[in-house]
C-alpha cells in the first residue's frame, strides 16, 4: 500500500527546463508544489566544478550525467513488423537525468521556430500544393502561431542570455543575422562571441556563395548579464567540454545557473530527487487526475495527490508516463487509431569533414555547444524553392565543433587507417588542422513512425520499457542529400586539402550506434482538437484537463533546430494560460 | 618559624584578595547598568523596528543555529580555554529571557552583564554600548513579542573549573569595554555620516571584526576618535577581514560609496565581492537594510580618512602580464599555474566577471598587506552569498588536492604583483601554516 | 593580569559555512601528479597470458616505433585492467536484462549478453585458440607482421571466434586502447601526458578567454591534467 503524502496544489513530474519553468510559474502564482525527479539533485557546485569536471572519459564516453539505461532504456526496431531490440548502449541519443535534466549537460544551441513551421501542412499545401505531401506522412500545424508564442520566444532567451545577432527585428531585416527568421519584438540579450577559425573560413566562402551567415543563437553568455528573474551568469570562455558535461563557469544556461536561484528559498516549492514516477493518478471517471505514484530511493511507492499534475519528463518519458498510466488511446498504426504515441519524429543529421593543410590553425579544442559558431538557413525549412525537387523540409548548414576532444571527436580523412604506425602519424598530422561543417534537418511524421509501450523488456521496476518504431523515409534521405551538397559546395570553396561527407543515404537505415541528436519528438502532438492531438494549444491534455504535458513531445514534426526554445515557449505559453485562467476556473481551456 | 609565619600572611593576604576581587566583581556586576527602565507600549511598529535591528545586529549569526528554533542559542564558539555555548534568547522564561525586564535587556546588550555576571565579550557588548534607548526598546519589543518562545535550554561552557570562574570578566569589562553611553553624533557632523557611524560602531558591530585586537583582547579602536587602528583590519580565523578605511591598495580607496552600498546589500559589487564570514553576515544581515541605511553605513566608511589619505594615487591597471600571457609567454613565476588554476573565472587579464568571478587586479583583498585571505580561498575556495537582491551563487573550488605549498605560493606572488598589483610576497612557510590551520585532515 | 580567553570566530561558520560547498576533489591520489616513467603494473583482471596478450594487441594497435607514444609506453593496459576493476567493465552503464535477439540489424545495436569483462576472457581465449589452430602459436608469440594480419583478420570478422564475434572483441579492444591512450591519466593511462602532447590537445585546460579573439593563431600552452600536472 502507497504512503499517500499531503496533498498540494501541483506535482510536477521530471525537473529539468519545462518542469522549472513551470515550477517557477505555479510557485509565483501562490501554489503550494512538490517537483518530483527521479535522479539525483545537481548543482553546479560541487557536481560540474572544475576541474573534475572536464573528464572526456567519465563525462563524454561513459556518460556520468544520463539516464543509466541498465535501471531503464528503450527499445527500437525500424519497421511496425519488426521485434524490437533493447538500446543496451548510448549511441544516437542521450537521455539526460537528475535535477536540470538534459538542460544541464546540452549544447545550449537556442531557437525559435520559422513562423511557417508552425503551420507546416497549411504552409506547403498552399504553396506546392497537397499533393506535395506523401499520404503517409501525418504532419499538422501547430494551434498556436509563431506571433503568440514570440513574447516567450523573446522572454526565454533573455531568462537564457542567448548571444546573438537579430535577423529580422520587429519586421526590418538586419545584416549580420538570420533574414530567414521570424520578426522579433527585441534584440539578442547579448552579442555573439567572435567566430572560431572554422566559423570565419565559413563565414568567407558562404559570403562568396551568396549566402548570410550568421551567429548560431548560443544559450552562453558573452558579458556580464543579469536575467529577468535577478539572476547573473557567468562568461563562456569556450572551453571545449560542452555537450555532455555541465558548464562549470556558470555560463551555459541550464535550470541550474538560470531559474532554480531563485526557487530555492521558495517555501511553497518542495523538490523530491530519487522520486520514479510510475504512474499519473486519476479518479474513477478517468478524466481528473489526483497525483502521481513514484518509488522513492528506498524502493518504497508514495502517491503524491495534487490538484495539477504538470508531466515534464522529457519527450521520451512524458509518452511512456501516458501510456503507462492508460491515459489517452495508444496509437496503432494498423489502424491509425489512438493518439499517444503518434507521430514520433527525430532529426536527420549530416557531416562533411574538412581536412586542412598544416599552416591552417583550427585549435580544434576552443569551441562551445553553440558560441562560436555560424550558420545559414538558407536550406532550412522552406526557406527556398522546393518546387521539383522531391521533397519538403530543410536544414541549417553550419560550421563548428563543440570542442576537440580526442576520445571522441578526433576527425580523420578515410584514408588514414583505424590503428596502427599510419593512425598515429594521422593524428599528428590532422588533429589540429581539421574541423567538421554539419547539416541539421527537419524530420516529417508518418504514419508509420511512433511509440508504443515494448511487449517484452522491462525496466529494474519490472514496468514495460518505451519501444520505438522508426527509420528513415524518402523525404528525409532526399532532403539530407540536398543540403549534403549544398555543405560540400562551402567545403568546396574553403579549400581543405580533402574533405568527406557522412550521410543518410537510401538503403541505410537509422543506426542507434551513431551519435546524431538528442532531438526525439512526438508521441504527445499539440493540435487543433482532440482527433488529431493529445493536447490542445495550451499543452492541456483533452482527456484529463487538470494534466498539462510539457516538452517536445508536443511536437507534430520536427524542426531543423534545436527543440528547446520552441518547447520552453510552449511551456511559458501554457504557464501563462494557467496563471490567467485555469486557476481561476479549472477545466478544459479549449472547447473539444 | 618566620617563614611559616611569611607563608601564612601571604595566603591569607591571597585570600583575602582573592575575596575581595570576587566580591567586588560580584557587586559590580549586580549593580551594572540602570536598576529600571521604562519602555513604550510594544507595538507590531515597533516589533517589527526591532526585528530589522536585530537584522542589523545579525543577532542570529550567533543565537540561531540549524535544525534549532531561530533565536535558541546552542552556537559552539571555541576558546583556548574551552568552549562555550550562546545563549537562548527567545522570550521563554525558563531558558531564555522571558523574565527579562528592559532594564536587563538593556544590562546585556550594552553593559554585556547578563543573570548577575560579565559576558564573555564574545557577545560584542562592547560594539552595541552605544545603541539608543529607542532601538534598545524596539530590540527588547521583537525579542520578548516578536520571537516564539522555544523551550531549549542552554549548554553549559566546556571550559573547566577554575578557568570555568566569570570574575576575572567584570575587570576587563571595567578595563577595556567602551563606556555604554548612547550614540550621539557629532555636532558637525553630516546627518546621513552620523547615522552610518551608529550603525556601523554600533549594532553593525563591524570593528569587532575588522579591527586589530590588542594582546588583552580588546579592540585597538573603536571609533576613528581612536586613531588609525579603527577598522585597518585583522586576522579572523585564516582570513584577513579587510581594511575599511580609505588609502592605497589594500583599502577601499578605490570603492564608490555607490559600490560600498552595492556590496552591503547583495554581496558583491564590480570592486569585489564577499567570502569567509563575510558572506554569511552579507546573507543574514545586511542584505535587509534598507537602502538608506546601506547608503549611510557606506557614506560613513568613505568619510574615515587616514592621514596620508590621497598620497597614494588610485590603482594603476597595467596590461603587461595580459599581453605576455595572450602571446604564449607564461614565463613569469606562477603563470601557468594561474592559466591552469584561476584564468577560466579570473580572467588572463584578472579583471574576472562582474559581479560574478571577482577581480584580482587591483582588489583590496588581494592586495593587503596579509596575504592569508587569498592563501586561505586558494586552498579552501570560497562560496558568494545568495542574496535576494543576487540570488545567483558563485562557488569557486578548492585548490588544495591540485596545488602544492609552492604551487599556491607561485601563484600568489604572482597575483599579487600583476596587472598593476604591488604586495608583498609570500612563502611556502605561510601557505603550509594556513594549509595545516584550516585543512588539518588534509 | 588574567588572559581573556581569545575567541575563535571559526566555530561562526558551522552553520552556514561557505567553505563547505568548496568540497575537497575526489583525485584521491589515483595519478602521480609528475608524468614520469611509472612503476611496473601489476594487473588484477586479467591473467599473465591474457596480459600478454593485452599488451601485445596495444603495441601493435598504438605501436611504439616511429614517432609519437606508443599504447605501451602511454599505460594503455593499466588502462584496460582497471577500467575492468570498474563498474564499467562489469556492464554497469549497460542494459543488460535479456532476452538477448540474436538476428537483429547490427543498426539496432550491440546486442550480446557480455559485459566488457566476459568479452575480453572470452575474446582473449578464442583469440589465442585461433592463433594456436592456423599458426601453432598464441597471439603474443607471433610476428609482429602475422599479429597485424591477425588483428585485422578479427576486425573484418575473416577469424571465426565461437563465443563472442571476433569484430566485437577487436572493437571493444581499439576503443578501450584509444580511450587509455587519450583519457585523463588519473586512470592509469595517457601517461605524462605523452598522447595530448603528441596531437596538441591541451588536455583539462578548458579556458581559452584569449583565444577567442585570435582565431587562426596556433594555441601555444602545453597540456595540464586533472590533478594539476602539466605536460
Amino acid at each position: 500500500m502507497a504512503e499517500r503524502r499531503k496533498r498540494v496544489d501541483a506535482v510536477i513530474i521530471g525537473y529539468g527546463w519545462a518542469g522549472a519553468i513551470m515550477a517557477k510559474t505555479l510557485t509565483d502564482a501562490g501554489l503550494s508544489v512538490v517537483a518530483l525527479e527521479r535522479g539525483p539533485a545537481r548543482d553546479t557546485s560541487p557536481d560540474f566544478e572544475y576541474p573534475r569536471i572536464v573528464d572526456e572519459l567519465k563525462y563524454g564516453v561513459r556518460g556520468d550525467l544520463w539516464q543509466p539505461l541498465a535501471k531503464e532504456t528503450v527499445t527500437v526496431r525500424h519497421g511496425v513488423n519488426d521485434v524490437a531490440a533493447p538500446y543496451r548502449k548510448y549511441g544516437s541519443f542521450v537521455l539526460g537525468n537528475g535535477v536540470g535534466g538534459a538542460g544541464v549537460h546540452w549544447n545550449g544551441q537556442l531557437w525559435r521556430a520559422s513562423p511557417e513551421d508552425l503551420r507546416l501542412r497549411s504552409h506547403i499545401e498552399e504553396r506546392y500544393g497537397k499533393s506535395a505531401i506523401p499520404h503517409d506522412m501525418t504532419i499538422q500545424d501547430y494551434p498556436v502561431t509563431f506571433e503568440e508564442l514570440e513574447p516567450h520566444f523573446d522572454h526565454f532567451e533573455k531568462v537564457c542570455a542567448v548571444s546573438g545577432i537579430a535577423g529580422n527585428l520587429r519586421g526590418a531585416i538586419r545584416p549580420g543575422g538570420n533574414p530567414f527568421e521570424g520578426p522579433r519584438s527585441d534584440e539578442f540579450p547579448t552579442p555573439p562571441l567572435p567566430p572560431i577559425e572554422v566559423a570565419r573560413l565559413f563565414e568567407r566562402a558562404t559570403a562568396e556563395l551568396g549566402y548570410k551567415a550568421f551567429p548560431v543563437p548560443s544559450a552562453n553568455s558573452s558579458i556580464p548579464y543579469t536575467n529577468p528573474y535577478g539572476v547573473r551568469l557567468g562568461p563562456c570562455n569556450l572551453c571545449g567540454f560542452c555537450e555532455r558535461f555541465g558548464c562549470f563557469l556558470y555560463s551555459k544556461a541550464s535550470p541550474q545557473t538560470s531559474i532554480l536561484p531563485i526557487l530555492v528559498d521558495r517555501p511553497n516549492l518542495e523538490v523530491r530527487t530519487g522520486a520514479y514516477v510510475t504512474k499519473i493518478l486519476r479518479d474513477s471517471s478517468g478524466k481528473i487526475a489526483t497525483g502521481a505514484l513514484y518509488i522513492d530511493d528506498s524502493g518504497a511507492e508514495v502517491e503524491q495527490p495534487a490538484d495539477l499534475v504538470i508531466l515534464s519528463a522529457f519527450q521520451m518519458h512524458n509518452v511512456r508516463l501516458l501510456l503507462l498510466s492508460g491515459i489517452g488511446t495508444p496509437y496503432d498504426p494498423a489502424t491509425s487509431e489512438g493518439l499517444v504515441g503518434k507521430n514520433y519524429a527525430y532529426q536527420m543529421v549530416a557531416q562533411t569533414a574538412a581536412y586542412f593543410s598544416e599552416d591552417v590553425e583550427i585549435n580544434p579544442f576552443i569551441g562551445a555547444g553553440a558560441a562560436g559558431q555560424r550558420t545559414i538557413d538558407e536550406f532550412n525549412s522552406d526557406h527556398f524553392d522546393h518546387s521539383g525537387l522531391g521533397f519538403i523540409g530543410g536544414s541549417q548548414i553550419y560550421a563548428g565543433a563543440t570542442g576537440g576532444r580526442p576520445i571522441d571527436q578526433m576527425m580523420l580523412p578515410p584514408d588514414v587507417p583505424h590503428w596502427g604506425a599510419g593512425w598515429k602519424a594521422g593524428i599528428r598530422k590532422h588533429y589540429r588542422h581539421s574541423a567538421p561543417l554539419g547539416t541539421m534537418g527537419t524530420v516529417m511524421s508518418y504514419r508509420d513512425r511512433y511509440l508504443s509501450l515494448d511487449p517484452t523488456y522491462k525496466d529494474a521496476h519490472g514496468l514495460p520499457l518505451l519501444r520505438i518504431t522508426f527509420d528513415w523515409h524518402d523525404n528525409e534521405y532526399k532532403m539530407a542529400a540536398y543540403s549534403a551538397s549544398k555543405m560540400e559546395e562551402i567545403v568546396r570553396v574553403m579549400k581543405p586539402e580533402k574533405h568527406a561527407t557522412i550521410l543518410m543515404r537510401p538503403g541505410m537505415p537509422y543506426d542507434v550506434r551513431i551519435y546524431q541528436s538528442t532531438h526525439t519528438t512526438g508521441g504527445a502532438i499539440i493540435g487543433s482538437n482532440p482527433t488529431n492531438s493529445v493536447i490542445n494549444r495550451y499543452s492541456q491534455s483533452w482527456d484529463v484537463s487538470n494534466l498539462f504535458i510539457c516538452g517536445a513531445s508536443a511536437f507534430p514534426q520536427n524542426i531543423g533546430y534545436n527543440p528547446t526554445g520552441l518547447l520552453a515557449a510552449l511551456a511559458y505559453f501554457s504557464a501563462a494560460k494557467i496563471g490567467d485562467s485555469y486557476l481561476k476556473s479549472p477545466g478544459p481551456l479549449v472547447p473539444a | 618559624m618566620r617563614w611559616k609565619t611569611g607563608i601564612l600572611t601571604v595566603g591569607i593576604v591571597g585570600v583575602v584578595g582573592l575575596l575581595a576581587a570576587m566580591g567586588t566583581s560580584y557587586v559590580g556586576d549586580r549593580y551594572a547598568g540602570e536598576k529600571h527602565l521604562a519602555g513604550p507600549p510594544a507595538t507590531p511598529e515597533l516589533v517589527a523596528r526591532g526585528a530589522y535591528l536585530a537584522r542589523l545586529g545579525d543577532c542570529a549569526a550567533c543565537h540561531s543555529i540549524p535544525g534549532k528554533p531561530p533565536y535558541s542559542g546552542g552556537l559552539r564558539m571555541v576558546t583556548p580555554i574551552g568552549a562555550i555555548y550562546t545563549t537562548n534568547i527567545t522570550p521563554d522564561p525558563t531558558y531564555g529571557i522571558g523574565r527579562f525586564s528592559l532594564a536587563d535587556f538593556d544590562r546585556a546588550l550594552r553593559f554585556g552583564v547578563a543573570n548577575g555576571h560579565t559576558l564573555y565579550p564574545a557577545m560584542p557588548f562592547t560594539s552595541f554600548y552605544n545603541t539608543t534607548p529607542e532601538d534598545v526598546a524596539a530590540l527588547y519589543a521583537y525579542f520578548q513579542q516578536g520571537v516564539p518562545a522555544a523551550v531549549v535550554s542552554n549548554r553549559p561552557s566546556d571550559i573547566p573549573f577554575p578557568l570555568s570562574m566569570r570574575w576575572p570578566l567584570t575587570y576587563w569589562r571595567w578595563l577595556f569595554a567602551p563606556k555604554p553611553t548612547p550614540f550621539q553624533p557629532l555636532a558637525a557632523a553630516d546627518a546621513e555620516v552620523a547615522r552610518g557611524a551608529y550603525f556601523v560602531e554600533g549594532l553593525g558591530h563591524c570593528g569587532e571584526c575588522h579591527t586589530p585586537r590588542a594582546v588583552t583582547m580588546q579592540l585597538k579602536a573603536t571609533t576613528p576618535k581612536d586613531g588609525s587602528a579603527y577598522l585597518s583590519g585583522a586576522v579572523i580565523e585564516s582570513y584577513f577581514a579587510p581594511s575599511l578605511r580609505n588609502g592605497g591598495t589594500g583599502t577601499l580607496g578605490d570603492w564608490s560609496v555607490e559600490e560600498l552600498a552595492q556590496f552591503l546589500k547583495s554581496g558583491a559589487s564590480s570592486k569585489g565581492i564577499a567570502f569567509g564570514s563575510m558572506s554569511d553576515v552579507i546573507i543574514h544581515s545586511t542584505q535587509y537594510m534598507s537602502d538608506a541605511d546601506a547608503l549611510a553605513a557606506a557614506t560613513y566608511l568613505k568619510s574615515i580618512r587616514n592621514d596620508d589619505a590621497g598620497k597614494a594615487g588610485p590603482f594603476l591597471y597595467d596590461p603587461a602580464v595580459h599581453t605576455a600571457l595572450k602571446n604564449g609567454d607564461a614565463s613569469k613565476p606562477g603563470a601557468l599555474a594561474y592559466l591552469d588554476n584561476c584564468a577560466a573565472c579570473h580572467r588572463p587579464d584578472g579583471l574576472g566577471y562582474e559581479r560574478v568571478f571577482p577581480r584580482l587586479a587591483g582588489n583590496g583583498v588581494v592586495q593587503a598587506g596579509d596575504p592569508i585571505s587569498l592563501i586561505s580561498i586558494i586552498l579552501n575556495g570560497a562560496s558568494t552569498p545568495r542574496t535576494k537582491g543576487a540570488p545567483a551563487q558563485f562557488a569557486m573550488p578548492s585548490f588544495a588536492t591540485r596545488l602544492s605549498d609552492q604551487d599556491v605560493t607561485d601563484l600568489v606572488n604572482f597575483i599579487r604583483s600583476s596587472w598593476g598589483n604591488h604586495a608583498s610576497s609570500t612563502t611556502a612557510r605561510d601557505v603550509a601554516r594556513v594549509r595545516k590551520a584550516t585543512r588539518p585532515n588534509g | 593580569m588574567v588572559k581573556v580567553p581569545s575567541i575563535d570566530r571559526r566555530t561562526l561558520l558551522l552553520g552556514a559555512a561557505p567553505m563547505a560547498t568548496a568540497v575537497i576533489s575526489g583525485l584521491a591520489g589515483c595519478s602521480p601528479r609528475s608524468g614520469d616513467a611509472a612503476p611496473a603494473y601489476s594487473p588484477t583482471f586479467f591473467s599473465a597470458d591474457e596480459w600478454a596478450f593485452v599488451r601485445t594487441a596495444v603495441s601493435r594497435l598504438i605501436p611504439s616505433e616511429g614517432p609519437g607514444p606508443g599504447g605501451i609506453e602511454a599505460g594503455v593496459p593499466e588502462f584496460i585492467d582497471r577500467q575492468m576493476e570498474m563498474p564499467y567493465g562489469h556492464g554497469a552503464y549497460f542494459y543488460m536484462a535479456g532476452p538477448f535477439l540474436t538476428d537483429v540489424p547490427p543498426t539496432l545495436g550491440y546486442q550480446l549478453r557480455y559485459n566488457p569483462r566476459e568479452i575480453y576472457r572470452l575474446g582473449i581465449a578464442a583469440a589465442n585458440d585461433e592463433a594456436r589452430k592456423a599458426q601453432g602459436k598464441t597471439f603474443a608469440e607471433l610476428p609482429a607482421d602475422a599479429q597485424d594480419g591477425f588483428l585485422q583478420g578479427m576486425e573484418k570478422n575473416a577469424i571465426q571466434f565461437a563465443t563472442v564475434p571476433a569484430p566485437v572483441f577487436f572493437s571493444q579492444l581499439l576503443a578501450n586502447t584509444k580511450e587509455g591512450y587519450f583519457a585523463d591519466p588519473l586512470y592509469g593511462g595517457n601517461r605524462g601526458m605523452a598522447a595530448w602532447k603528441w596531437i596538441g590537445f591541451p588536455g583539462a585546460r578548458a579556458d581559452f578567454t584569449d583565444w577567442i579573439d585570435q582565431a587562426g593563431r596556433a594555441y601555444p600552452y602545453g597540456p595540464v591534467a586533472i590533478s594539476g600536472a602539466r605536460g
